[in-house]
């Protein structure tokens, strides 16, 4: 399409001109030689270009800055509010400048607004509210602050947040509601998991982190198969297929269901061996019966013991407080061949919904303890040994939780 | 020991030796030695303890301190402080985890008697501290063989769970970079068959002018599924969404009007959400055809690997329409959730950092 979605049709007569940061250097162009091609823009853009970095500035002095939430891998997270009414809180996601980018702009925080953008507007995605530079050029993502944690820790938290069949119906439909707007808007999401999964004030489950999304492929174009964190990856990416469908994040889907069933992820292989092992172990070894072409993946390679694929039976075991309808969906979601693997829609159309019990009304939803968050903090620093940054999460905190760790 | 420490004094924040203040000199730097939790100020500690090894000059401490020993303080209440040391240190000797006990019962005494000993030390009189002091260090000849094993496998798991955590930042990343790459293949290879199909067209070659054509044959006939489809669907002029519909390419949605904000649902659960239109917007009448779709139909990569050609006839429909830009008028009047003025100042905040080429991604 000639328009990409973020400069959008209303904004045509701002669009930038290609050229923009003088770093980029050797933008491919036309036949111009290159300064009469900058002489050329400098006086087409002039105008544009303030009236730009005015509105950027208009943009960025809409908000203000309040504390660290949080550090990923590509970004630090603050809290802030609005200039005119403190009492809306956005949460500001600061991409850190990378060096290996020309411009310092990673491509995948363009991704993230890029489909962020394009998703707007459904419940369950959680909203881009602007987007603004800010000095040295770093991009700021004005998001929907999303106070309650994520789905992770809710089902952690085993001590402190008890939760049933009715809770895991209502957040599994905003789940697959999100999901199913993606691939109605053909968008793959490509990291599905349940930290990826936040929770808003009033209990809705939002669909976070788009780092590694992108649109559905035509025929013929490959796709990287390295995408999806390992225990929610389906096994026709751990097989190296490049040609694939929204089948893909269904696999996660279905991952994070068992997930919240059981309350420990439901296949943690510690390497992608171990990984296609256990979903040979616990669903079945895909053949070319029940997969027709799967030998033919380049990485196809399995155990050599077979174990045919499991029945019904075997689910209700372990999975059977979702109630017969529950592991119904739930088997669906999690069938080896992609083709024949339930689609969003179809999810949405199972029966599982009306039966018994009803979803809890979302208002109503277990939320975390005061204090999760903390407590989860120290296991995990418990666990893996580390010392959190001094501005992580307040630091009297992490260090009175550390006294078993030399300093 | 000394009963240590005097937080006010601290607080204060007056050096107790040469009595400047933190309001006259706010440069100044305050260190105590954890022999007695007793501050001063940096000047005096090096000015007293640069010699050897000398007594704390608070009146009534006798304990005997070096300057190796002084530290500036990571809490700014030196009780605080204290307490993190001693249960920094308490921990460092009950080491003992789950595993060592029989059953639970005895693992939950043993840090009860752990935490009454610590309390002790912290906050016990002389007498009771003496006391606690001398069972830790009991307690810590008696059991060094576990103790040692102990802190041996705290160190292995910390290492082993770091090692597998720098792993799977690593593979974050590689994650992330394979999606650049993949994004950066597919615009060149767009590019290339751009070109070919130009040079196809220059040297008159009929295989790919055939592209076009049908191109526009799956517009005419989306354009009028979808007016076929508002007509005869009257719900969706009234489920419109909360905040809004994305932009330019979402044309079902376009022009709807707001939802009324939640009358709670009370009727039954719809698990769409309120959001189900879409099936009647694209009726795919069998037999679509496109020179994309009939090359790949029966490759074994897409066939194994998942890839659906309904859905990528779907979208070609969709993109069709899009292309067409219908009903572009509605949208301008009615607006979505994200209005005119919000859009065009959030593509200027990207316009500000981004070449608007980047946003082109696949
Ligand atoms: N919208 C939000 N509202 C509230 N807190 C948020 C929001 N977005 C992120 N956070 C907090 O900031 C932290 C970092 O978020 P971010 O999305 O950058 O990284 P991540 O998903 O944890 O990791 P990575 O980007 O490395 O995969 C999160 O763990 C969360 O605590
Ligand atoms: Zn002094
Ligand atoms: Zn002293």
């Amino acid at each position: 399409m000639a328009n990409s979605p973020l400069v959008a049709r209303p904004t045509d007569a701002l669009q930038p001109p290609k050229s923009l940061p003088p770093s980029s250097g050797g933008t491919p162009s036309g036949g111009l030689p290159r300064s009469a091609r900058g002489q050329q823009i400098a006086a087409l853009a002039r105008p544009t270009m303030d009236l730009m970095e005015q509105m950027n500035e208009d943009e960025k002095n809409k908000y203000i800055k309040g504390k660290k939430l949080g550090e990923g891998t590509y970004a630090n997270v603050y809290l802030g509010h609005s200039r005119l009414d403190s009492s809306t809180q956005v949460a500001i996601k600061k991409i850190k400048v990378q060096k290996e980018y020309q411009d310092g702009i990673a491509p995948d925080a363009i991704r993230e607004m890029k489909y962020l953008q394009k998703l707007r507007g459904h419940a369950n995605i959680i909203i881009l509210h602007s987007v603004f530079s800010s000095k040295d050029q770093n991009l700021n993502l004005v998001l929907e602050y999303l106070p309650l944690g994520d789905l992770e820790m809710l089902i952690r938290d085993v001590d402190h947040v008890r939760y049933g069949a009715a809770d895991i119906k209502a957040w599994m439909g905003m789940l697959t509601r999100a999901i199913w707007w993606c691939h109605d808007n053909y968008v793959l999401h490509r990291d599905i998991k349940p930290n990826n999964l936040l929770i808003a004030a009033d209990g809705e489950v939002k669909l976070a982190d788009f780092g590694l999304a992108r649109s559905f492929a035509d025929p013929g174009v490959r796709m990287t198969a390295n995408v999806i964190t390992r225990w929610y990856r389906p096994p026709e990416l751990l097989f190296g297929a490049r040609h694939y469908s929204g089948a893909v994040d269904i696999w996660s889907v279905g991952l994070v269901f068992a997930e919240l069933i059981i309350r420990a992820p439901y296949l943690p292989g510690n390497s992608e061996v171990e990984q296609i092992a256990l979903i040979c172990r616990e669903i079945g070894t895909p053949t070319e019966e029940n997969w027709p072409g799967v030998t033919q993946l380049k990485e196809y390679t399995v155990p050599s013991d077979v174990v045919p694929v499991a029945g019904k039976d075997k689910y209700m075991g372990r999975f059977g407080a979702v109630g017969s309808d529950g592991v119904d969906l739930l088997t669906k979601t999690l069938v080896l061949d992609p083709r024949r693997r339930i689609t969003a829609r179809e999810m949405l159309e199972h029966r599982w919904w009306k039966a018994d019990p009803k979803p809890t009304p979302k208002h109503d939803l277990p939320k975390k303890t005061a204090g999760a968050e903390e407590k989860l903090a120290a296991d995990l620093k418990r666990r893996n040994g580390m010392v959190e940054d001094d501005d992580v999460r307040g630091s009297k905190v992490a260090r009175k939780l550390d006294f078993g760790t030399a300093r | 020991m000394a009963r240590p420490l005097d937080p006010l004094g601290f607080e204060d924040e007056m050096c107790p030796v040469c009595k400047s203040r933190k309001y006259l000199n706010p440069d100044i730097v305050f260190v105590f030695n954890p022999e007695c939790y007793h501050s001063m100020c940096l000047n005096c500690a090096n000015r007293l303890f640069n010699d050897g090894p000398n007594q704390c000059p608070h009146a009534g401490c006798n304990k005997t301190l070096r300057r190796k020993g002084f530290r500036s303080a990571f809490f700014g209440d030196l009780a605080v402080e204290r307490e993190v040391d001693i249960r920094r240190r308490v921990a460092a000797v009950f080491n003992q985890v789950e595993d060592d006990f029989e059953t639970l019962q005895d693992y939950n005494n043993y840090l009860q008697m752990v935490e009454d000993l610590t309390f002790e030390l912290v906050n016990g009189t002389d007498e009771r501290r003496r006391q606690a002091e001398a069972q830790l260090q009991a307690w810590e000849a008696e059991h060094r063989a576990d103790i040692e094993r102990n802190k041996k496998a705290g160190r292995e798991a910390d290492e082993i769970s770091r090692v597998r955590l720098a792993a799977e930042r690593d593979a974050v990343r590689q994650r992330r970079i394979e999606a650049i790459k993949e994004a950066e293949a597919e615009k060149r290879e767009r590019v290339r068959s751009r070109e070919m199909e130009l040079d196809n067209l220059a040297k008159g070659t009929t295989a790919m002018t055939a592209e076009p054509a049908t191109k526009v044959q799956l517009k005419r006939r989306g354009q009028v599924n979808r007016v076929a489809e508002t007509a005869s669907n009257p719900a969706i002029a009234t489920t419109g969404m909360g905040t809004g519909a994305s932009e330019v390419e979402r044309l079902s949605i376009r022009g709807l009007k707001e939802k009324p904000k939640a009358p709670a649902p009370q009727g039954p659960y719809d698990p769409f959400g309120g959001m189900d239109f879409a099936p009647s917007r694209y009726k795919l009448h069998g037999g679509l055809s496109h020179p994309l779709m009939e090359k790949y139909r029966l490759d074994r990569q897409h066939v194994a690997g998942g890839y659906s050609f309904d859905d990528f006839a779907a979208r070609a429909l969709y993109e069709a329409f899009a292309g067409l830009g219908v009903f572009v008028e509605d949208e301008k009047e009615v607006g979505s959730g994200i209005g005119l003025s919000q859009e065009t100042s959030m593509a200027a905040g990207i316009a500000a950092v981004v070449d608007a080429d980047k946003m082109d991604l696949d």
